[in-house]
């Protein structure tokens, strides 16, 4: 009996499947997205004098809303026009969502080598190739669209991907020379106590937050889906649970990159330090739970610009990015150089 | 409405320039992407938009009008004469007295009489606790279409303040239809010039946080600086009104150039801009309201100071049942008078404007001597604003078609009557 | 009083060209004849009225003109900003045309417009003559005018009529 208990539970966790599904993966990913579209929603109605989701669940605040959403856009009959390009149609939202996901695999979440899904030797290379498919998907939903002001999303959705790309990379490559290795376990290690890279480059964590709000159409940079000159961007044409899955790929998509951002550099699961021999609960999930609180609330403080802030134009938002961002992100990496060259950490 | 295959420009060649009285005009032309902002859309109000766009360029704007026409000239010719009052109030119910008081003057200049001195007094009253909810709502509407929603929640719910002080006055939220020729409906509550004295001191510390958060907002800034720049003899040939034209460097407002009821003894002041651009309209309407609170405070106190009768003109309170003086003196209300049902208003063609909310109202009514006119004419702001779309947007970026059409408060029902 | 300073002022500009006065409550028109509106117009732009308010039709049925008036005013003149100045032309009702003003004064352009549709003056010059308000089907029908009766819905009467089968 013990031992189909212990088969069940090393296939559950078995390294692969549980971080590309369970956690840090696609379930934990819905489950953190739904609550922080509450709490977007929630704290942007505070403040502008209203009381946001409360019908649903009062005694909770609302916090069911999001499942109520959930199951209303599952049973919504999705129409597909017939003037669009189906197969492209219907895979465009799925393989994004999909390929949004596929980054966890190489985010360690424990230092632990029993936990690691793929060998984490080049890791920040991988998840950093890995985060930059999706964009692509987004286009081609757009141009599948057969509307104008799809295609009009589209165009700006990839003016948006040559702005913020490059400073995503730079700036988290600036992580890697003060410890001399790509290895996202390293990086974490040489994080102890407060010297987290947050902390001591200041630029390179601000041009990342800053790219992936970019990437994410969070506020100010909702450009590609601004509702007011293109109606909603390259997903005009979508209903039912399509349009469901488009509008939660985004901010699954920004739950990855915050998740990488808080191994690179809040400091992973520190202030825990997992021995080698310590066992399932202790070596793997309590590091695990402290890397998404940590990425929770990185996601958490994207969500207050929604109530400050406009929308920039697509030509200024480029414009920024190229001028101000990419030398911050360029300095960040040379404070890196210098780190690593000087053997401080 | 039209088709748009027709827009003609009349044998106009592409490198061509030719010339307008105050401005060149080059007409370009090459693989051009045409996409109608139309009705069915989150950022185009009741109208369409045709923008032929070159890249991200726009390169010629032609505003669809007539989406929400309701033949308020042809109706009014049918109509007995207070009954077009409420017709052409539906233009704009955000400020509906506004809207309504040129009418009023117009018959009451045909009628050659003038209403009591508190009757202005309420009348003015109204209107700028109109013009006030009016610029609250068109600042609202400018917030969403840049993408900022704490500025559409904000000034929405600080309308509510003014709008129920305007129920408390009238009896109605929105659709007041307040004036009528001799005077006005009805007297002030009791306590009414305590709250609103409430309503002018709370208006004045929001303005301070819309402030903060829209106007020096760096995103917002970034937007509207620079972007649909209407320089000064440009707004006088194109013959804008409203906010925009004080924005562009041009003192004009008819409460100062032709005062009409009791704005010839109030003290208020008219802000005027230099830039022109975008952000300029948004401050001009922001000092608008300070300055709408300042009369606000004038006008309560006169009322406090003068005695609680003649609001309406002796030439029908005289005639008026003595049910209607008795009720009036035990309780403070009183209902329209069934004179007004079959009123004949002599020969005459008479005109007359006021300063709305979005700018300048115009008003010809010609009457034969009968129950109903023989022809009004109204031309209201946002009718004349619309000339913006077609000289002032082209040249600039798709993005900034909200910015120029929020920042110009253009109001799709009331330029279509 | 302050309406005289104005009438003077237009009526220098216009000398000998209008040939008649009216005041109405609130404004003076001068009467131009069709053929030297576009010298008028010139005249008083130069004399400082430089924006036009309303272009105005009113449809005369009985005397069979259509009077068009245009209500202009100064922006950037203080003392004639005080008053309105209109120029009045007769056309015979069953073929309207006048040269158009836009090319003074561009903010009658959009009003020229809506003065076509909804009265049939065809204004000849104007650089974009369409209907701007209504659908051309209706704008032909010129709805302003006096003759166009608008026709009140009618109740119906009848039963539930049975769809017939097609044979």
């Amino acid at each position: 009996m013990a031992g189909v208990v212990d088969t069940i539970i090393s296939w559950i966790f078995w390294p692969p499947l549980f971080q590309l599904v369970i956690a840090p993966g696609l379930v934990a990913a819905l489950a953190i997205v739904i609550f922080i579209l509450w709490f977007e929603r929630k704290t942007a109605a505070r403040v502008q004098m209203r009381v946001g989701p409360y019908n649903v669940s009062p005694r909770l605040g609302g916090a069911l809303q999001l499942i109520a959403d959930l199951i209303r856009y599952s049973f919504q009959e999705p129409i597909i026009p017939k003037t669009v390009d189906t197969a492209a149609f219907i895979l465009a939202p799925l393989a994004m969502l999909v390929i949004s996901v596929v980054p966890t695999a190489a985010i360690p979440v424990s230092p632990l080598p029993w936990t690691w899904p793929i060998p984490m030797e080049h890791s920040l290379l991988v998840a950093l190739a890995l985060t930059t498919l999706s964009p692509v998907f987004l286009v081609a939903a757009g141009w599948a669209s057969n509307n104008k002001f799809s295609v009009i999303g589209s165009t700006r959705e990839a003016f948006m991907v040559t702005a913020y790309e490059l400073v995503f990379i730079i700036s988290l490559l600036a992580v890697a020379a003060p410890v001399h290795s790509y290895n996202l376990v390293e990086i974490v290690e040489a994080q102890a106590g407060w010297r987290m890279f947050a902390i001591l480059n200041p630029l390179a964590f601000l041009a990342a937050f800053i790219a992936i709000l970019m990437s994410t159409s969070g506020f100010p940079f909702e450009i590609p889906e601004s509702e007011h000159e293109v109606v909603a961007g390259p997903f005009t044409e979508y209903s039912g649970l399509l349009y469901g899955i488009d509008m939660g790929a985004a901010y699954i998509k920004r739950y990855v990159m915050s998740v990488l951002l808080t191994i690179a550099f809040l400091g992973g699961w520190k202030p825990l330090d997992p021995q080698p021999g310590a066992g399932l609960l202790a070596g793997y999930i309590a590091p695990l739970v402290v890397v998404l609180v940590k990425a929770t609330i990185v996601m958490a403080v994207m969500s207050f610009f929604r109530a400050v802030y406009g929308r920039y134009r697509l030509d200024q938002a480029v414009d920024l990015a190229w001028r101000v961002i990419l030398p911050m992100a360029l300095a960040g990496y040379a404070l890196g150089l210098i780190y690593g060259y000087l053997g401080v950490i | 409405m039209s088709s748009p295959g027709e827009l003609k420009l009349s044998g106009w060649e592409v490198g061509e320039t030719r010339k307008l009285p105050g401005m060149d005009v080059k007409k370009i032309g090459k693989d051009l992407y045409e996409i109608f902002i139309g009705p069915q859309h989150p950022g185009s109000g009741h109208m369409r938009i045709i923008v032929r766009l070159d890249g991200d360029v726009m390169v010629e704007v032609d505003p669809d009008l007539g989406y929400v026409h309701r033949t308020m000239e042809k109706l009014a010719e049918g109509r007995s004469f207070i009954k077009v009052i409420p017709l052409v109030e539906r233009m704009a119910i955000l400020d509906a007295c506004n809207i309504t008081l040129p009418y009023v003057e117009a018959v009451e200049k045909l009628m050659d009489i003038e209403p009591p001195e508190r009757a202005k007094y309420l009348r003015v009253l109204l209107c700028e606790i109109n013009r006030i909810a009016s610029h609250l709502y068109g600042m609202g509407i400018f917030g969403v279409f840049l993408g900022h929603s704490t500025m559409y929640m904000w000034p929405f719910g600080d309308r509510e303040v003014f709008v129920e002080l305007a129920e408390r006055l009238t009896g109605a939220r929105l659709t007041h239809s307040y004036p009528v020729p001799g005077g006005v409906r009805r007297d002030v509550p009791e306590g009414f010039t305590d709250d609103l004295r409430k309503a002018v001191r709370y208006m004045r510390k929001r303005l301070e946080e819309y402030r903060k958060i829209f106007l020096d907002n760096p995103v917002i800034r970034a937007r509207l600086e620079g972007v649909g720049v209407i320089p000064r003899n440009l707004a006088i040939e194109l013959g804008i009104v409203g906010p925009n034209l004080r924005a562009s460097g041009v003192e004009y407002d008819v409460r100062m150039v032709e005062p009409y009821e009791a704005y010839g003894e109030l003290d208020f002041e008219v802000p005027v801009f230099e830039e022109g651009d975008a952000l300029a309209r948004a401050w001009v309407r922001v000092e608008e309201i300070k300055q709408s609170l300042r009369i606000l405070e004038q006008v309560a106190d006169k009322l406090d100071k003068m005695p609680r009768e003649g609001f309406m003109h002796d030439k029908f309170w005289a005639k008026a049942p003595k049910l209607y003086k008795d009720v009036y003196s035990r309780e403070g209300r009183v209902k329209l008078m069934p004179l007004f049902a079959n009123l004949k208003v002599p020969a005459g063609k008479a005109f007359a404007r006021a300063e709305a909310g979005r700018g300048e109202i115009v008003y010809y009514v010609e009457s034969e001597g009968k129950f109903t006119p023989y022809r009004v004419r109204v031309v209201s702001p946002s009718f004349r604003n619309a000339i913006v779309f077609k000289y002032i947007a082209p040249g600039h970026r798709l993005m900034d078609l909200p910015a120029i059409y929020g920042s110009i408060d253009y109001f799709p029902p009331e330029a279509d009557r | 009083m302050s309406l005289d300073a104005v009438r003077s002022r237009a009526e220098e500009a216009l000398r000998g060209v209008y040939t008649g006065v009216e005041e109405g409550k609130g404004f003076v028109a001068f009467r131009v004849p069709a053929e030297r509106v576009v010298e008028a117009a010139e005249a008083l732009k130069s004399a400082g009225f430089d924006h036009v308010k309303s272009v105005t039709a009113v449809d005369r049925p009985k005397e069979g003109v259509i009077e068009v008036t245009y209500h202009v005013s100064s922006y950037s003149d203080p003392e004639l900003a005080r008053g309105i100045v209109g120029i009045t032309v007769s056309l015979p009702r069953d073929n309207p045309r006048m040269p158009s003003l836009s090319r003074i004064w561009v903010s009658a352009e959009f009003q020229e417009r809506e003065v076509f549709e909804f009265f049939g003056v065809v204004f000849e010059g104007h650089p974009d003559l369409r209907p701007i308000l209504l659908i051309p089907p209706l704008a032909e029908k010129h709805p302003l005018r006096k003759d166009f009766i608008v026709k009140e819905e009618q109740v119906y009467k009848g039963g539930i009529t049975k769809l017939e089968q097609p044979p």
